[in-house]
């Protein structure tokens, strides 16, 4: 089910609401239920899936706690193996698990271009909805567990409804346990928690629906024109919209994700910081898909040794980061390709002109703006003759006639002008920042109720518009 | 109620206006909208509306509608003869495994001319072209899957080209043609380099929008044009018109064709003698098709069996591009779209090519027409000389 769909506007959340404000003692039991129901509605098999892996998960986080009752020789040392042996499996399973729904393709595909066709069998498995948000944020709660920095283990349902939890199951924010620990023992739903949370859900839906759908079909139609011929103006056009396409969709679905929990009485994370305004790359990573950007650092970088063990094994640390970023967001190696491209513009800055650009006050700005349509472009674009044609484009070489010239470029300024003109300004912390100030005077409340109609409108009456990250 | 509690409802409300006017629009909206956006009694007002008209298209859609098996309730409710052969068609319904808009090719034409036929008889008074319109469009039958869907439902054929005998044309047939469409027919304008013709179309356009007072883009200038006035000032020689993609999750398709419907008859009122091709709504590819939404091939299949019966062979034409780009299952096949739905540029030529095989000349011209051609034609050399 999508947030930005009928059935769950109109269907599925207010009678959700309804029920769960009726059933105080039983909230998280109503919320798990509520949120199998909201997965299986789209996906009516992997939600055994679902089921599945977090009953496992559940079973192994026991198995770390667990302490034999008879009194044994050297027990704390054969507890702490036991610890290390559980999170292991569990680790495993959960990323085999995503491996072979995710990654599996993929990777048969690339030995058999190596070895030769058929050496290893293809699955074409459809990849189950939110697996890496679900798999990641599973795997938080065992090495949490593991490491102790949780201090009291959750119950079943209290662990299930942390995983499943509808807000934030399909596409994030990454929620980490001891974020939400205290709200799942016991919360309390005020009515301005309701307001509240409804007035940010409706922001994000028109970031969603009003920004970027609208944004994203200028992306599509350059694209349509075919990666290779088009004029660089037009290209840069393009990689300018698919930027915000994919900024404002995440986004919009992350702002949605936080009012849903605010109106179910959590407080979840806050994924996004305006991250185009960033005056570097790595400040940019920084505030762009926060809680991800935390994963890693938190369970790759630093267990590797971060930056402290020299600089040969930092650049080493680094790229494996990186590359496992770019892996996260898709099996296919332009991905791989993007998340090297981080690698190395990032260590550059680290090493050597990354002080001077977040010091600088124009040149930094320049310098991302330039270069985050550029990264976008590659993470779009999967087939790696088109990538190179539009990246071509983008420095003005192209192989064939120009199809998409000039003409066609003053005629998507004029019918996208106002579009990118608002894009703009929502890619600044100003409408935040307006946002936080009036969110309870009357205009405000009468603007987010056009954004609510007008995206409703939008929805009833366009297509249907997937989330991007949906599939992630 | 003491003052107390008084106080605190009142503070709750205080509390959360915003939550009281969702809810209290969205009750308001309920009571006037359905679930696709449709007012609630579009239905009825849209054929009252033809028959205010005058062309009489409400009774013409009614028996289309029947012919296609749409109207099933309906006839059945009337207890009209009409109904046990919709019952008939309904028990083909059965459930199978098939893939969405997979042609199986189980030409079971016999059966659809004896339908047509009894059909014909029964509403005799609905045309006076029936006769004509009966061989215009032939339909190749499948067996339909069940969908449980407000939009549409699955029509169970799939409609072939017009009959006709065609002729190649050049570039110069498109100098006194239109195009009206959405974003696909805006892909036609960009790259199938038909300079010669007007080009009226925007992203997301569709027929319910299409004579509204909104307007549509036209591609030579740029600027939005009112088709109401176009449609009656400049005079064309042939009309292309490939609209459905944006209706897919609007109406139904009963709906969908009661509105094209009342489209192309007024198109003839305002030009008489144009030629007009209905044009089918590309398939989707196998990526992009989604049996959960109404966004598939399905539908689309659906809205383009519908159109294709406005084709009578006479005047009005049915197109059907999809076997150019399709694979043999009826997905338009993913080498060719970058998106799932446009076609990349470069694949526009095939399209174009497939145009130029369609051209009607038009030599035994039916007598009520034949009188206005030549008018026709000077005035789509003045409307076209007062625009340059």
């Amino acid at each position: 089910m999508l947030f930005s769909s009928v059935g769950f506007l109109f269907r599925f959340l207010p009678i959700f609401i309804i029920i769960y404000l009726a059933l105080p003692k039983y909230r998280n039991i109503v919320l798990l239920i509520g949120s199998l129901i909201f997965y299986g509605v789209g996906e009516p098999y992997f939600v055994l899936l679902l089921l599945l892996s977090v009953i496992m998960n559940y079973g192994f986080s026991r198995y770390m706690f667990w302490e034999p009752r008879s009194p044994q020789l050297n027990r704390k040392k054969k507890a702490a193996k036991r610890r290390k042996r559980a999170l292991i499996l569990a680790v495993a399973l959960d990323l085999s698990v995503l491996f072979v729904f995710k990654y599996w393709d993929f990777a048969a595909g690339s030995v058999n271009s190596l070895v030769g066709k058929g050496f290893l069998p293809l699955l074409s498995l459809a990849l189950p909805l939110g697996i890496s948000f679900y798999t990641f944020q599973m795997i938080s709660y065992q090495i949490d567990c593991y490491r102790g920095t949780i201090e009291k283990r959750a119950g079943w349902i209290s662990f299930a409804t942390y995983v499943c939890m509808f807000p934030q199951l399909i596409a994030g924010p990454i929620v980490r346990y001891s974020e939400v620990a205290d709200r799942m023992a016991s919360r309390r739903v005020r009515i301005r928690d309701l307001e509240n949370g409804l007035k940010l859900f409706t922001l994000g839906l028109g970031l969603k629906v009003l920004l970027a759908n609208q944004i994203g079909t200028l992306w599509n139609l350059i694209m349509t024109a075919g990666a290779g011929r088009l004029h660089a103006l037009v290209a840069w056009l393009g990689a300018f919209a698919y930027s915000f396409q994919i900024y404002f969709d995440f986004w919009g679905y992350s702002v949605m994700a936080m009012g849903l929990g605010k109106m179910l009485g959590f407080s979840i994370p806050r994924n996004f910081n305006h991250p185009y305004t960033s005056r570097s790359l790595s400040e940019f990573w920084r505030r762009w898909h926060m809680t991800l950007g935390s994963w890693f650092k938190e369970y790759v970088y630093i267990p590797l040794g971060g930056s402290r063990k020299g600089s040969g094994r930092t650049v080493c640390n680094l790229f494996v980061v990186w590359a496992l970023t770019g892996l996260w967001h898709g099996a296919a190696w332009n991905f791989v390709l993007w998340g090297i491209v981080f690698f190395v513009l990032i260590s550059l800055e680290k090493r050597t002109f990354g002080k001077r650009l977040e010091q600088s006050l124009v040149l930094g700005h320049i310098y991302t703006v330039l270069l985050i349509p550029v990264t976008w472009v590659i993470f779009a674009i999967t087939d790696m003759g088109q990538l190179g044609g539009y990246l071509g484009n983008l420095v003005g070489y192209h192989k064939e006639d120009i199809l998409v010239g000039v003409t066609q470029l003053i005629r998507y300024l004029k019918e996208y002008g106002v579009l990118l003109i608002a894009c703009v300004i929502f890619a600044t912390p100003l409408p935040a920042k307006a946002y936080w100030k009036w969110k309870d005077r009357w205009f405000m409340v009468l603007f987010l109720l056009g954004v609510f109609w007008w995206s409703v409108r939008e929805i009833v009456l366009g297509s249907n518009n997937p989330f991007l990250y949906f599939r992630f | 109620m003491n003052g107390n509690k008084m106080r605190t409802f009142l503070e709750i409300i205080y509390n959360c206006p915003f939550i009281l006017l969702v809810i209290f629009t969205s009750i308001a909206f309920s009571l006037f909208f359905d679930e696709s956006g449709v007012r609630k009694n579009e239905h009825n007002m849209a054929v009252s509306q033809m028959m205010e008209d005058g062309v009489n298209a409400g009774a013409e859609a009614e028996s289309l509608l029947k012919k296609s098996g749409m109207l099933l309730e309906k006839n059945q409710n009337n207890g009209d003869e009409g109904g046990e052969k919709a019952e008939g068609t309904a028990a083909q319904e059965e459930k199978t495994n098939q893939n969405a808009g997979a042609r199986k090719e189980k030409n079971d034409k016999k059966k659809d001319d004896s339908e047509q036929k009894a059909d014909i008889e029964k509403n005799g008074n609905a045309g006076k072209t029936r006769e004509t319109e009966k061989r215009a469009t032939e339909f190749v039958e499948y067996e339909p899957i069940a969908t449980n869907s407000r939009y549409y439902s699955d029509a169970g054929k799939v409609a072939l080209t017009t009959v006709y005998d065609y002729v190649k044309e050049n570039e110069s047939y498109f100098n006194d043609a239109a195009f009206l469409g959405d974003s696909r027919t805006l892909g036609i304008s960009d790259y199938a380099g038909l300079s010669g013709a007007d080009f009226f179309c925007d992203n997301g356009m569709t027929i319910y929008k299409l004579l509204g007072d909104d307007g549509v883009t036209y591609q030579k200038t740029g600027e939005k044009v009112d088709m109401k006035e176009i449609l009656q000032e400049k005079h064309y020689g042939k009309i292309y018109i490939m609209l459905g993609m944006n209706e897919l999750g609007y109406g139904d398709t009963p709906m969908y064709l009661k509105q094209y419907l009342k489209v192309i008859r007024q198109i003839q009122e305002w030009q008489p003698g144009v030629i007009i091709y209905v044009m089918a709504n590309l398939h989707v590819s196998q990526e992009k098709n989604n049996m959960e939404t109404e966004f598939n091939n399905i539908n689309i299949n659906d809205k383009n069996v519908a159109s294709a019966r406005l084709a009578n062979g006479r005047d009005v034409f049915y197109l059907d591009c999809n076997p150019l780009f399709t694979d043999e299952e009826g997905y338009l096949q993913a080498e060719l779209t970058f998106d799932g739905v446009h076609l990349y540029a470069q694949h526009y030529d095939k399209w174009r090519d497939f145009l130029f095989e369609h051209g009607v000349e038009k030599d035994e011209q039916p007598g009520s027409l034949a009188e206005t051609d030549g008018q026709a034609e000077g005035v789509t050399k003045t409307g076209e000389s007062g625009d340059s």
